[in-house]
């Protein structure tokens, strides 16, 4: 029975997290308020949209540490594109671009993984560090906080009064689901994570599956930034600061390997839900203030909960 | 003799001198006055903390793995001195706990990499958030200061015009390189590295070599966060944040590679040398630091990329 639920990693967690949904309710009803749920699936989108892409570069054997610095220079180039008193740029023309340059930012990473043959995690710590400097400089020390109503909309506004910014993840959700399981692509990318030389032997193309997966992760990253960067009322070059930690968290408490192979969507979904909801959950259970510091902490301890279960199964596997 | 004059020139430690000749060269013709001792010695006093590090760090990424905790086992041990210190207990007994604790996390790494076989870059992922939220959660993310004179002088005082900190650097090079150099050991943490499972059924000790190496990574990541401590006179859980990436940026610009079996000890110095004097440079000179960032990063990008080329050349010759 536990090993199924460990097995299955979408059920259990989904499991354990209406375990602690009710655990929390019971001591503060306030928990289930539709307010409370709302803000928890604001804070929870963006992670959501990224994870959907690095849970596939994950897939297809490497990894992107690069996410963060990429909403920063998202931002600080989006901010400024679209600012009254900078480029003025008209917002539809902003997001295209916005949307380009995550992709060409992906399409960089990829290029440099999947041609040049230098390891995923030396390529993306590079453009971890070096885009961060990039942020800096498109900023320059100064912050943007006259953002048009138009971009506004596109973190605050609501339509059917539920926020773009969850309809925009639902949209992302359902493209990966028709992407994994309605195109050979989706195919692909987990033949190439479980079995790089098989994939190649079947003549399949690894180094354009890698450079999609890469350019599909900076697209999400773009689209991301769009919705979740807006709700802010200043742009500094602080944005999206450790986000790529807390992505690669999600991905892998969601049951995606690091060997590549192995993931699937809705485990990763419920990887996102768990570990963006543990901070609210500690407010919730009003423990005081001093509880809300250990949120880190019992971050880390799921994670290493992930890691145990995994290690329980490989064990009764045998 | 050409072969071997070849293999010379290809050798990433020879890519890097002639970086850092150049750097220098550079140096001199823009800006002679950043080359005098003493400035040098100036801004030289914040790396050797991360010097210290990239040695275990070294080891470990030559056996193909990877260490992210090392900035929060430097944030949990820092908060384990400042909160004993601040409860009232002596500096010594305080230093002893931190070491013990920092110890302590890396064997917990080295122990769950080991026996469980789980791929270090998550147990570190892992470990990383553990450690930094309780340090934490422990301190309620308040500082601690006012640390006696007689440990801060640790961190300030020099002995013959060096700091304190660069001479523990120093012992412990000097130590690991003869190690490395000198005993079986350093030949088993290649062969771990190049293959692991050829070197479990040739009789190597992987998973206590491998323990090892991690709680030596705990133990110097504690050894820097005192100094760091004591440079500063301040403890606080955010100590050594991000810093993991600058000591895994030194190692492999060092020509460490990631997959493991390839790399020296000299090479993560000269790596280190080259990093630290670029990122001095830049903010000496021109005083912008947000040109760092750009240029590191892509220092380790191309650096690698040319590596990669320069084995590739000398495979194919």
């Amino acid at each position: 029975m536990i090993t199924y639920l460990l097995r299955h990693r979408a059920i259990g967690l989904f499991l354990f997290i209406g375990l602690l949904t009710t655990v929390v309710s019971w001591i503060n009803p306030a928990f289930l308020s539709a307010q409370n749920l709302r803000d928890i699936a604001v804070q929870a989108a963006p992670i959501c949209i990224i994870s959907c892409g690095v849970m596939l570069v994950l897939v297809a054997g490497e990894i992107d540490i690069s996410v963060g610095s990429m909403m920063g220079v998202l931002a600080a180039s989006m901010g400024i594109m679209v600012s009254a008193s900078r480029a003025q740029l008209p917002p539809h023309v902003a997001i295209a671009l916005t949307l380009l340059i995550g992709i060409g930012m992906g399409l960089f990473n990829g290029l440099l993984v999947a041609y040049a043959g230098v390891p995923s995690i030396i390529v993306t710590l590079g453009m971890l560090t070096a885009l961060r400097g990039l942020t800096e400089i498109i900023m320059n020390g100064a912050w943007i906080t006259d953002l048009p109503e138009e971009i506004r909309f596109l973190g605050t506004g609501t339509i059917l009064s539920v926020p773009l910014s969850l309809w925009t993840t639902a949209g992302v959700l359902a493209m990966t689901i028709w992407l994994i399981h309605r195109t050979p692509i989706g195919r692909r990318i987990y033949a190439t994570g479980s079995n790089p030389q098989a994939a190649q032997l079947a003549g399949l193309s690894i180094k354009s599956i890698k450079l999609f997966v890469f350019a599909w992760t900076g697209l999400l990253t773009a689209v991301a930034t769009l919705v979740s960067v807006p709700q802010l009322s200043v742009v500094d070059s602080g944005i999206g600061v450790g986000t790529e930690l807390l992505v690669v968290t999600c991905v892998v408490v969601g049951g995606t390997s690091v060997n590549g192979g192995v993931g699937t969507l809705s485990g990763v979904l419920c990887g996102v839900a768990l570990m963006t909801m543990i901070s609210t959950v500690l407010i919730f259970l009003k423990l005081g203030e001093h509880a809300t510091y250990w949120s880190r902490a019992i971050q880390g301890l799921f994670i290493l909960g992930a890691i145990l279960a995994d290690h329980w199964i490989s064990n009764h596997k045998k | 003799m050409k072969a071997i004059f070849l293999r010379t020139l290809s050798l990433p430690e020879t890519f890097l001198s002639c970086l850092i000749i150049t750097l220098f060269a550079l140096i001199s013709q823009l800006d002679p006055s950043f080359l005098q001792w003493e400035v040098q010695r100036s801004l030289s006093s914040h790396i050797w903390e991360l010097a210290i590090i990239a040695i275990p760090m070294t080891l470990i990424i030559l056996t193909a793995g990877i260490d992210l905790s090392v900035g929060s086992i430097m944030s949990l041990s820092a908060i384990t001195a400042g909160m004993l210190f601040q409860a009232g207990s002596s500096m010594p007994l305080a230093c002893g706990a931190a070491l013990l604790t920092g110890t302590l996390g890396g064997f917990l790494n080295g122990f769950f990499i080991a026996r469980m076989r789980v791929h270090p870059l998550i147990i570190t992922l892992a470990t990383m958030a553990t450690y930094r939220g309780i340090a934490e959660g422990i301190s309620q993310a308040k500082p601690v200061s006012g640390f006696p004179a007689g440990f801060t002088r640790l961190g300030q005082d020099e002995w013959l015009n060096l700091p304190f900190a660069a001479w523990v650097f120093f012992i412990i090079f000097v130590s690991v390189f003869w190690v490395i150099h000198r005993r079986a050991l350093g030949l088993h943490v290649y062969a771990i590295g190049n293959n692991d499972t050829a070197s479990r059924f040739s009789g190597i000790h992987v998973d206590r070599i491998l323990i090892g190496l991690y709680t030596f990574s705990g133990f110097a990541s504690a050894l820097a966060a005192l100094l760091f401590v004591a440079r500063r006179n301040t403890a606080k859980a955010d100590v050594g944040m991000g810093i993991e990436l600058g000591v895994i940026t030194a190692v492999v610009i060092g020509g460490v590679s990631i997959f493991g079996g390839r790399g020296t000890l000299v090479g993560t110095c000269l790596g280190l040398l080259l990093i630290h004097e670029t990122r001095e440079f830049v903010s000496w000179h021109w005083n912008r630091d947000e040109f760092i960032l750009i240029v590191l990063g892509l220092l380790l990008i191309v650096s690698v990329v040319f590596q990669k080329l320069l084995r590739h050349k000398q495979n194919s010759s």
